[in-house]
């Protein structure tokens, strides 16, 4: 953004102030009081009776003069606003497509209102969930309202350092997170000893007597990580700490991680996605891939292909890993994506391709040669598998 | 395939309206300053010219005297009237343009989309998409809203000179993430459309003559059309006739046979049945008025027709869409496509496209490599080596599968799955 901000830098010193010296011309305001002195000057002549006709020529003069002035100066801010937008131009050389019309019929106008109601709701913006709400045709169901809400209450007190409540839910669906499974519950205990570990005035005592009390049940899965929390309080105080190898359990990163592990929990208990989808769709959407889908297309149109809008994109957009959310075979034989119709077979070494290329590589009598690797088997034994 | 740099082009593409339309708003600004030095000096000149010309003017001090005054009077009112333009108008576009271009500048130094500097920036950037799309879908308040509960994060996570003023109010936040004049200004005149009535819209048109000329938008010509098929319905023959020659004649070299034609509309009453006098009475076509003034209103703003969020949206949603979104057996609570609203949407947008194998274990939802294998069961159903670690060590070296636990095996009978 420096082009643009240097060239805005420019005209701001063109303009702000009305005394403003910057500039090659004096400025307007200079010009315009100048004007004013002369023609007060000339009428202070005239009643005084020493006017002539000469003054008002010369006063015809110098209102020419400072016209020239104020257009000069005008000139010059017109210029400094140009390049400005030149800079702009530069910097921002694409202009967005237009497509036509999107999420226009009522069905879709409806999806999209309860996607931004929720998402409001999501967020913990509850009085903007509000206000959307009666401005829209929408209804939202109130026991989702109810459990954002507990969600946020419990989150507000988890930043504010208080993991009681989020313990209490812990507990209260103790087997979800067993299944699921999670450490929510280990990692919420240690959170609460390092706080009292590590706070200004700290009760060693008290914060061990903690560990004591709530480490033992984790020791089977977390034995390693419990060492390194009983060992730690060798290094305090914590100017001490800070230099040790222990450091990192006093970086407040442990604090955003564990609000967005809780969160995970709570929405995966209620059936919900782990992260606001609205925010991951746009996200996605504004940080690259309109960009590609563009550029896919402009290539397209440049090589005379035919790419129906409605079927698929004609390039890949990079995804990051935790926006991977299904699973994709793309056939290492034919290239092609699996579907019903043609679906992902393992043979009997573990190596898997589409059914189509099975059949393909098979010879008479059923037998297959593993592309991939030196065993041999029976089109017969080969497993449908679902990812 | 993970994305570890920040696409700043990519992003930059949707910010291109963000930073142009307070460019635009200046220019107005300076043209009309220029109006007005034009029109002042202008006056001021002939009167100096008019006195120089005079013989004698020490005869008659009492009117040189007063025609000065005049002139004093002319400059001084200019004088005023450019430092409140500039006070009012000028200082804030330019404050504007600066937090705009120094907030988009604020992601340009980040490395990586993972950082909080990116996911706060990404927040904002959110917040001033759905106050856009409310302001274009006529929910105000919502706007309003978003701009109250979290405008202020947008000047405290910058650098920016002007954090150091008084707190400042919704509506000031509201100016410098979102154009909302601009949206005032539509509603109000889609407003009087809706009253049937053009006045607003082609005041609006002859502020932007000659950008509208320039475009080849003929929006005052249907506007004026309109206007006379009023007339025309009310009857009012003999004034629809004036009206066409005030106002439809002069664009008789565009349109000359929709001007024909509105001649021989008068022949028809607006109950006819003929075909294109039974179009031209419809009243569908203010409508379409509505349509074509927004058309118009954007393009002039350089706002995009669709709102920001949808293109990001449409964008994002073909990136994730698969066939295995609309299927029951491999539908995912965490992808945004499965949801039941955006599905809905992603109807819409084509279906993503993908050259290597990727595999998702359905039950952890993570990708599953050489350090967590994908495991088959007999029946043919894969899951990863994890989640039936866990469940042997639960069970004693029983496995079930996850999404229908009456299928059961020893954990000794799963496959490895190799993906090349």
């Amino acid at each position: 953004m420096e082009g643009p901000l240097k060239e805005l830098t420019k005209l701001e010193k063109l303009t702000f102030g009305t005394t403003s010296t910057k500039g090659k011309s004096p400025s307007i305001d200079q010009s315009l009081d100048a004007l004013l002195d002369s023609l007060r000057n000339a009428k202070e002549r005239f009643q005084a009776g020493m006017g002539s006709q000469g003054i008002l020529e010369s006063l015809a003069k110098t209102v020419e003069e400072k016209k020239k002035e104020v257009d000069d100066r005008q000139k010059e801010v017109y210029n400094a606003l140009a390049k400005f937008g030149k800079a702009l131009d530069k910097k921002f050389a694409n202009s967005l497509p237009s497509y036509d019309p999107l999420f226009a019929s009522p069905e879709a106008k409806g999806a999209l209102e309860r996607t931004i109601a929720v998402h409001f709701l999501r967020t913990g913006q509850f009085d903007t969930a509000q206000t959307f709400i009666s401005e829209s045709d929408i209804d939202v169901d109130p026991e989702m309202r109810a459990q954002f809400m507990t969600l946020h209450r419990i989150m507000l007190s988890l930043r504010n350092g208080n993991v009681i409540p989020a313990l209490q839910w812990a507990h209260y669906n103790d087997d979800f997170l067993e299944d699921r499974p999670s450490s929510l519950k280990f990692h919420l205990h240690r959170f609460e000893y390092l706080r009292q570990l590590l706070s200004p005035h700290a009760d060693i005592a008290a914060a061990i007597n903690y560990a004591r009390t709530n480490f033992p049940d984790f020791y089977p899965h977390h034995g390693a990580e419990i060492g390194r929390l009983m060992n730690c309080v060798t290094y305090l105080p914590l100017s001490r700490f800070m230099k040790s190898p222990y450091a990192d359990l006093a970086n407040p990163s442990i604090h955003s991680e564990l609000e967005r592990m809780f969160a995970t929990e709570y929405c995966a208990s209620l059936g919900m996605s782990r992260q606001a989808p609205l925010r991951v769709i746009s996200d996605i959407g504004g940080g690259g891939a309109l960009a590609r889908i563009e550029k896919g297309r402009k290539v397209m149109r440049e090589r005379k292909s035919e790419w129906s809008q409605a079927n698929e994109l004609p390039i890949e957009i990079p995804l990051p890993q935790e926006n991977r959310y299904h699973s994709v075979f793309a056939c290492p034989v034919s290239k092609e994506q699996s579907t019903e119709a043609n679906p992902p077979m393992m043979m009997t070494c573990g190596h898997v391709i589409t059914k189509e290329s099975l059949q393909k590589l098979s010879k008479p009598g059923g037998r297959v040669k593993c592309p991939y690797c030196p065993m041999e088997s029976n089109i017969q034994t080969a497993l449908r598998v679902y990812f | 395939m993970s994305q570890d740099r920040l696409n700043v082009d990519g992003i930059m593409l949707f910010e291109q309206p963000f930073a142009r339309v307070p460019y635009e708003n200046y220019r107005k600004v300076f043209r009309s300053s220029q109006k007005n030095i034009e029109k002042e000096l202008g006056a001021v000149q002939n009167a100096a010219k008019d006195l120089a010309n005079k013989e004698r003017p020490e005869d008659d001090v009492e009117a040189t005297a007063k025609a000065l005054d005049g002139m004093i009077a002319r400059v001084e009112g200019l004088k005023r009237k450019l430092s409140d333009m500039q006070e009012s108008a000028g200082k804030p576009t330019l404050d504007v343009m600066r937090e705009r271009l120094q907030h988009l500048g604020a992601i340009e130094i980040l490395e990586s989309p993972n950082v909080p500097e990116f996911t706060r920036w990404a927040d904002v950037r959110l917040d001033r998409w759905l106050v856009d799309w409310s302001l274009r879908n006529g929910k105000e308040k919502t706007a309003r809203m978003i701009a109250a509960e979290k405008g202020i994060e947008v000047r405290s996570h910058h650098a920016c000179v002007h954090c150091m003023a008084s707190r400042p109010l919704a509506r000031d936040i509201i100016k410098k993430i979102v154009d909302i004049d601009l949206f005032s200004d539509i509603r109000r005149i889609e407003d009087a459309l809706n009253r049937k009535s053009c006045t607003e819209a082609l005041a609006w048109c002859s502020e932007n003559k000659a950008a509208l000329r320039k475009l080849k938008n003929t929006l005052e010509f249907d506007l004026r059309l309109q206007e006379y098929i009023e007339l025309a319905r009310a009857g009012k023959t003999v004034e629809a006739m004036a009206y066409s020659k005030k106002h439809l004649l002069p664009w008789q070299e565009t349109h000359f046979y929709q001007i024909v034609q509105a001649a021989a509309l008068l022949c028809y009453r607006p109950s006819t049945s003929c075909g294109p006098y039974k179009r031209l009475y419809d009243p569908s076509r203010w409508t379409m008025l509505i349509q074509s003034f927004r058309l118009a209103i954007y393009h002039l703003s350089t706002l995009p027709t669709e709102p920001l969020l949808h293109l990001a949206m449409y964008a994002g949603l073909a990136s994730l869409k698969l066939p295995a979104c609309y299927n029951h057996e491999t539908r995912n609570v965490d992808c945004p496509v499965c949801n039941s609203d955006l599905g809905v949407l992603a109807k819409e947008v084509p279906f993503s496209h993908h050259v290597n194998s990727t595999i998702v274990c359905r039950s952890t939802g993570k990708i599953m490599d050489a350090d967590n294998m994908p495991m088959a069961m007999p029946n043919g159903q894969v899951y990863s080596k994890e989640v039936f670690d866990h469940m042997a060590a639960k069970n004693g070296g029983w496995v079930f599968d996850p999404r229908n636990p009456a299928d059961r095996c020893r954990y000794t009978e799963l496959r490895k799955v190799f993906i090349s």
